[in-house]
């Protein structure tokens, strides 16, 4: 490592005081890397985000129970869809079901300005639909949660590509260097299908990779000091150790490598002192603890992963993945069945965090510079998929997918694309995802093209043959 | 026309005879060498030669077009017609830009025409005369070496001092430390052959192929679960792992390996109209190779299986041929030779691949495969799971009776028509039922305890886990095999090139054809079907695997002895060991990877040979301690190896290591996955509905050797990956040696790190005796393979007096010393 690198990395972790939880956890301290993969680097374009908060709704969230208002399907309610323009031979699910249609059993209401249609599940995100941009009619690439969570996280369906967090993160580099530049908080509850995939860094370099946080107890894994052991016992254990690192690199001429590790002990050293100090939510006054429903057992889950994602992103982080929902079974947004109890369910549990999240970001001057999305991995089909019959649910529909976005330069209140009347799939073009995912890219200041990434001979981007801004929603 | 116009820029002083040697290269020398000498070489661009400027770097391919400079990608550049301008912030005068116009306009053509250059990866490989050198040599690497050394002024370092260089070749060919015994054995053995009979002897230890398998295993992508939803286990995948390591211990030729892997269901040759009897047990495991990607089951489509096909033939070209072939899957390859027909004539090959259907991750082949012992253990393992299973089935039978009487009664009450009995799936319903709106009870209080819940929960739990275990002692593999072909299935399908890799846009058809850029392959290969064509759909892999494994292939021994230089030295001679391409880094001495790789064929591919001969090179045996203050301004990344390169362990080799000098390290070989224990807090996460749990190994077996800890792509072991072992979701050539604060977390504060140490200070407590002094030395040799200098020992007998409690005092010791920095720095 060189002089100016090694200097650079210590005044910054003595120049900002308060947390001290480090990007040099993950970052390779290592010679090979003499260029400092963290640094901020300009945008490509003058945008107002600085960072991103990237809502992950697990199981595929029907689109017509929340933001994607289908008055139409009461008319058909138990009925067959209709042969559909554009369309050819029948319409296909995941599983066999009869298709008979479900009406939505929610109410919808206009709320704000722009009078957009929500479910009134959605109470508290309704009264900041002026925020909001919608994308409806989002195509993905696959009709099943394994590949499709890839595609919406990393821009391929396939195992090994690199998450949006990852790319923003390589884009712009991280702003405080005593946080990770980019963090990800699962439901407490488990994990979501394909686990560590979708918050890898793929092909680009470890340093972008998401940290794992705990939303309770140490924020990440070996912080604790071994049992019986003292702060003062560490201290005379770590001495001894530099004594000896120390000498084990002078006798092998001062190597750049073996001074990055013995830095990299002293940095473990002070971080086991700070870092819990970032997760200890109880710092936090009464009234914004009830703000986020952590007075409430249906919404703590989720208000504690909100709640962080504001203190992370206030701390410089760049990227903050939050995962609602885990894998298989009733925590996941994947109703097959009972539509009506379960929806209510993921909604309650999302609600008011997220609505929270919005207002405490806007009320501190903060939703300017930070972009926050909403999504799901797919929509759901507007007929019937219930394997008993008896409470009816809906099957995964890739055409489907609803995303919103808010802050930073979202040209909020508008809505882009649709799906046909029965919310089945986009009326003329669909939105691809790759699309969207240029769009996220365009509003913290990056290029899709421009953001590559040279692997295994090819010249990699998060939109691989490259996305077209949705500019309906971009101001 | 533009010739013309562009001679009269030209001043007429230029215009007659320019040569290389003495008019542009000292152009370019003075202008250019800071960055594109022969050792710098940045974006692999270098004016070190005549050839090497025709050849041009990475970004733009070939720079010059003789005859036509305004064409020419170096004078573009120069004029600054392609960003960035040359020299980076400069411009040369337009005087020296013509002189340099001139030498173009005058090359002769054929010098610079691809007919005539071919890259060099794609010629093959000749044996150079052995240069004469100054300098000890032991062996002709070391002539090779030392002549690129010589050219730079350089020399190499001294030999290491023995005891360095044991736990050097114990941690490179078996990945463990010596004992201490074992050191002092070889630092007294007073043979001249020694070092020698050392490397002989690791060879042949059977530690050897776990520490090489390994390797294998991460270019294999290899995993014990399918990744995607669920992530499915692969139950037998196992079987390939212990394949691989028998194939490394047992010195399998390479070109077999390579066949069994592309084709070890076509070795039989089938003479009549009789189909070929079933692969030999080993080469059907040895086919898992083809399957081991994350599998991508959904949607069951036809797209989807061309994905699976694409992705076998990608890695096929990346970790045999060294190429990159699968970006020609969209387009013709921006930097090589690859035509996009070339990807799909490769993929041709791979078109008649079946695997059976069942299973949400495919089903498996038939596989006897057993090491020597193995079918006894296996058999008696996989009996008393079965009896375990029949056992506890009929204690939960039991359990269930009352609960389905229980359950029959409230339903009578419920439904006064109903008649009969539940059975246990209502039972099943009503445990997982959301809100008791199963079996027909809408909102009714619970009929089952929580008691009763939880105990069928736990019943469910473990026959689902029996099931399990007994599936993965089957005699099967996650092999493959071909479509059945006419008259009952049909023939191979045709092969369409997809435009821009789009499935939904075929193109023309091609044939099974090898790469075209290698001399002689444009046409189609020709199948190697059987002798009455009765087969179609069988012999094309082996077509495919025969090309690959021969020593006229160009590309395949280079890259082979590449990866095994790489795997001892730490780099490659060709960096990117699995792109062989111009985009890849070039070689640093191109002379001896050829004659690696003619060698390594005329030894009938043994792998083993090359290590012998690699390890007893005075190059390997070079001390990592040696300054030479030119080297480091020269060389200073020690490319052309002037002193042996200091490497770090990989994650499974310092796991390993912790359990060796703790003398707690499970030798078991082969069997099946293991599941050390995980940290506290990150199991419960992992238990989806009783599936998939980690079935933590408390005992022995959550101390085996970190080849057999379970691979799943969902969870990495934590440990490994804080020390950059990566989930194996694509081929890995190469692994991080990064440092981060995490590690260090991980290496003081981790469960199995400090449980490990108070067993160490237990085992030197036993063997040493209560002397402090001398536990202290003793701990010293364990970590480090060598005695503490006294200051050092002054500061261990310190730490340890000071240490509260005072029983702890020699736990501390160990747990520093297995932080230091010299328990995973190998020099």
């Amino acid at each position: 490592m060189s002089a100016s690198r090694r200097d650079f990395l210590w005044r910054s972790w003595n120049g900002i005081g308060g947390l001290a939880l480090s990007q040099l956890l993950k970052e390779d301290l290592s010679a090979a890397t003499l260029i400092d993969p963290m640094a901020v680097k300009p945008q490509h374009l003058p945008r107002k985000a600085k960072r991103c908060i990237f809502l992950f709704m697990a199981g595929g969230a029907s689109q017509m129970d929340t933001f994607d208002y289908k008055p139409k399907l009461k008319e058909f309610a138990g009925k067959r869809l209709p042969k559909l323009p554009g369309l050819s031979g029948e319409i296909e699910g995941f599983l066999n079901a009869p298709h008979r249609v479900i009406p939505s059993p929610f109410e919808f209401k206009q709320y704000g300005q722009s009078g957009k249609y929500i479910s009134t599940l959605f109470p508290e995100i309704g009264q900041m639909a002026d925020q909001l941009a919608f994308v409806h009619g989002i195509k993905v690439d696959n009709n099943n949660h394994g590949p499709a969570t890839m595609h919406v996280n990393t821009g391929s369906q396939l195992q090994g590509g690199a998450s949006v967090g990852s790319w923003i993160s390589y884009g712009l580099g991280s702003e405080n260097r005593n946080l990770p530049g980019y963090v990800v908080i699962q439901d407490p509850r488990g994990s979501p299908v394909n686990g560590s995939a979708v918050w890898s860094n793929g092909y680009l370099p470890a340093s972008y990779q998401g940290t794992l946080f705990r939303s309770t107890g140490s924020p990440i894994l070996d912080l604790a000091l071994p049992k019986d052991v003292t702060r003062d016992q560490q201290r005379r254990e770590f001495d001894y150790l530099a004594q000896l690192n120390h000498q084990h690199s002078a006798e092998r001429g001062g190597s750049a490598e073996l001074d990055a590790r013995i830095n990299a002990y002293e940095l473990a050293f002070r971080m086991q002192m700070e870092a819990p100090k970032l997760v200890d939510l109880g710092s936090e006054p009464e009234t914004v603890r009830k703000l986020y429903g952590l007075d409430n057992p249906v919404t703590e889950g989720f208000g504690r992963q909100c709640l962080l994602a504001r203190r992370l992103v206030e701390g410089g982080v760049r990227h903050v993945l939050l995962i609602h929902g885990v894998e298989i079974g009733k925590f996941s947004w994947d109703d097959h069945g009972n539509v009506k109890e379960r929806v209510p369910q993921h909604a309650a549990e999302v609600d008011r965090p997220v609505a929270a999240l919005l207002k405490d970001l806007k009320g501190r001057g903060l939703l300017e510079e930070t972009l926050v999305v909403w999504t799901s991995e797919m929509g759901r089909t507007p007929f019937i998929n219930d394997l008993t019959g008896e409470k009816p649910g809906r099957d995964h529909n890739q055409y489907g997918l609803t995303v919103w976005m808010a802050g930073g330069d979202v040209k909020a209140g508008t809505t882009a694309g649709a799906t046909d009347e029965f919310g089945l799939r986009a009326l003329e073009q669909p939105i691809p995802m790759r699309d969207v995912h240029a769009t996220v890219l365009n509003l913290m200041g990056l290029q899709d093209d421009r953001l590559t990434y040279l692997h295994a001979g090819r010249y990699r981007r998060l939109t691989d043959i490259g996305g077209q801004v949705v500019k309906t929603i971009v101001s | 026309m533009s010739r013309l116009l562009f001679i009269v820029f030209l001043p007429a002083l230029t215009l007659a005879g320019a040569t290389f040697e003495n008019d542009v290269q000292p152009i370019l020398r003075a202008k250019c060498a800071g960055c594109h000498d022969g050792a710098t070489r940045t974006s692999g661009f270098s004016i070190a030669s005549q050839d090497a400027v025709l050849a041009g770097g990475a970004r733009h391919g070939a720079a010059v077009i003789a005859g036509k400079p305004a064409e020419s990608v170096l004078i573009r550049i120069l004029r600054g017609e392609i960003k960035p301008q040359m020299p980076l912030g400069k411009a040369l005068s337009a005087a020296d830009i013509a002189t340099i116009s001139s030498w173009i306009l005058e090359l002769k053509p054929e010098l610079t025409t691809s007919k005539n250059r071919p890259y060099w990866a794609f010629v093959k490989p000749v044996k150079l005369p052995v240069p004469t050198v100054t300098g000890a040599t032991r062996n002709e690497i070391d002539s090779f070496v030392l002549k690129k050394l010589a050219e730079k002024g350089l020399s190499m370092a001294p030999e290491a001092d023995r005891l360095t260089l044991v736990r050097r070749v114990y941690f490179d060919l078996i990945g463990l430390p010596p004992t201490p015994r074992e050191a002092k054995a070889f630092v007294d053995d007073p043979s001249p052959a020694a070092y020698e009979d050392l490397v002989d002897r690791l060879l042949k230890d059977s530690r050897y192929g776990e520490r090489w398998g390994r390797h294998w295993l991460d270019l294999a992508r290899y995993a014990d679960t399918n990744g995607y939803e669920g992530d499915p286990e692969w139950p037998h995948a196992w079987r390939y792992r212990n394949y691989v390591i028998d194939a490394f211990n047992n010195d399998k030729p390479y070109d077999q390996f390579i066949k069994e892997q592309i084709a070890g269901d076509e070795f039989f040759q089938i003479v009549s109209a009789v189909p070929a009897p079933p692969p030999e047990p080993e080469q059907a495991v040895a086919l898992s190779f083809l399957r081991l990607a994350p599998f991508n089951r959904t949607p069951v489509s036809e797209e989807n299986r061309d994905s699976w096909l694409s992705e076998m033939t990608s890695t096929v070209g990346s970790v045999f041929l060294g190429m990159t072939i699968g970006c020609a899957k969209c387009h013709d390859h921006k930097y090589d030779s690859v035509p996009q027909r070339d990807f799909y004539r490769m993929k041709a090959f791979f078109s008649t691949v079946t695997v059976p259907s069942t299973g949400r991750a495919g089903g498996a082949e038939p596989a006897e495969f057993y090491r020597p012992g193995e079918k006894e253990w296996a058999d008696k393992q996989r009996e008393k799971e079965k009896q375990e299973l029949t056992s506890t089935q009929a204690d939960f039978d039991k359990f269930l009776e009352p609960l389905i009487a229980k359950l029959t009664e409230a339903k009578k009450r419920e439904d006064a028509k109903f008649e009969g009995k539940l059975a246990a799936k209502d039972v099943e319903k009503e445990v997982n039922a959301d809100n008791n709106n199963a079996a027909g009870f809408d909102k009714k209080p619970e009929i089952l305890t929580t008691a009763d819940r939880a105990e069928w929960r736990t019943y469910n739990e473990k026959i689902t886990r029996l099931k399990k275990a007994i599936e993965r002692l089957e005699p099967m593999c996650m092999g493959l095999r071909n479509s059945d072909g006419p008259p009952f299935a049909p023939s191979p399908p045709a092969t369409h090139i997809l435009i821009r890799g789009d499935y939904d846009h075929p193109g023309e058809v091609v044939e099974p054809g090898f790469l075209s850029a290698i001399e002689g392959n444009s046409n189609p290969a020709v199948l190697k079907l059987d002798r009455y064509k009765m087969f179609p759909t069988r012999g094309r892999r082996m077509t495919l695997a025969e090309w690959i494994a021969n020593p006229d292939n160009p590309l395949t021994a280079r890259v082979m002895v590449n990866r095994i230089w790489q795997f001892h030295f730490g780099r490659g001679i060709v960096e990117t060991s699995s792109d062989f391409g111009r985009n890849g880094s070039p070689p640093t001495n191109l002379e001896l990877l050829d004659w690696l790789a003619v060698k390594f064929t005329e030894e009938k591919w043994s792998v083993k040979k090359m290590h012998r001969l690699i390890l007893t090179s005075a190059t390997y045996r070079q001390a990592s301690l040696y300054d030479d203050s030119k080297g480091l301004q020269v060389d200073p990344e020690n490319k052309l190896l002037w002193r042996f390169p200091r490497q770090r362990l990989s994650g499974e080799a310092i796991r390993d290591a912790v359990l060796a000098v703790s003398g707690r390290l499970n030798l078991e070989s082969g069997r099946l996955p293991v599941y050390p224990p995980l940290p506290e807090g990150l199991d419960e996460g992992q238990k989806v509905q009783g599936v998939n749990t980690w079935e933590t190994s408390d005992g022995p077996d959550g101390r085996r050797r970190s080849i057999y800890v379970f691979q799943r792509r969902a969870l990495q072991l934590p440990f490994l990956e804080t020390f950059d072992a990566p989930v194996l979701n694509t081929s890995c050539d190469r692994r991080r040696q990064s440092i981060t604060a995490l590690q260090a977390l991980t290496m003081y504060d981790n469960d199995f790190v400090n449980g490990e140490v108070g067993y160490m200070a237990e085992r030197i407590r036993k063997e040493i005796g209560p002397d402090v002094r001398e536990q202290a030395r003793y701990a010293f040799e364990l970590a480090f393979n060598r005695t503490p200098k006294p200051k050092e020992l002054e500061g261990a007998l310190k730490l340890v007096a000071e240490t509260r409690p005072a029983a702890s005092g020699l736990i501390a010791l160990c747990r520093t010393l297995l932080n230091a920095s010299e328990f995973i720095y190998i020099d």
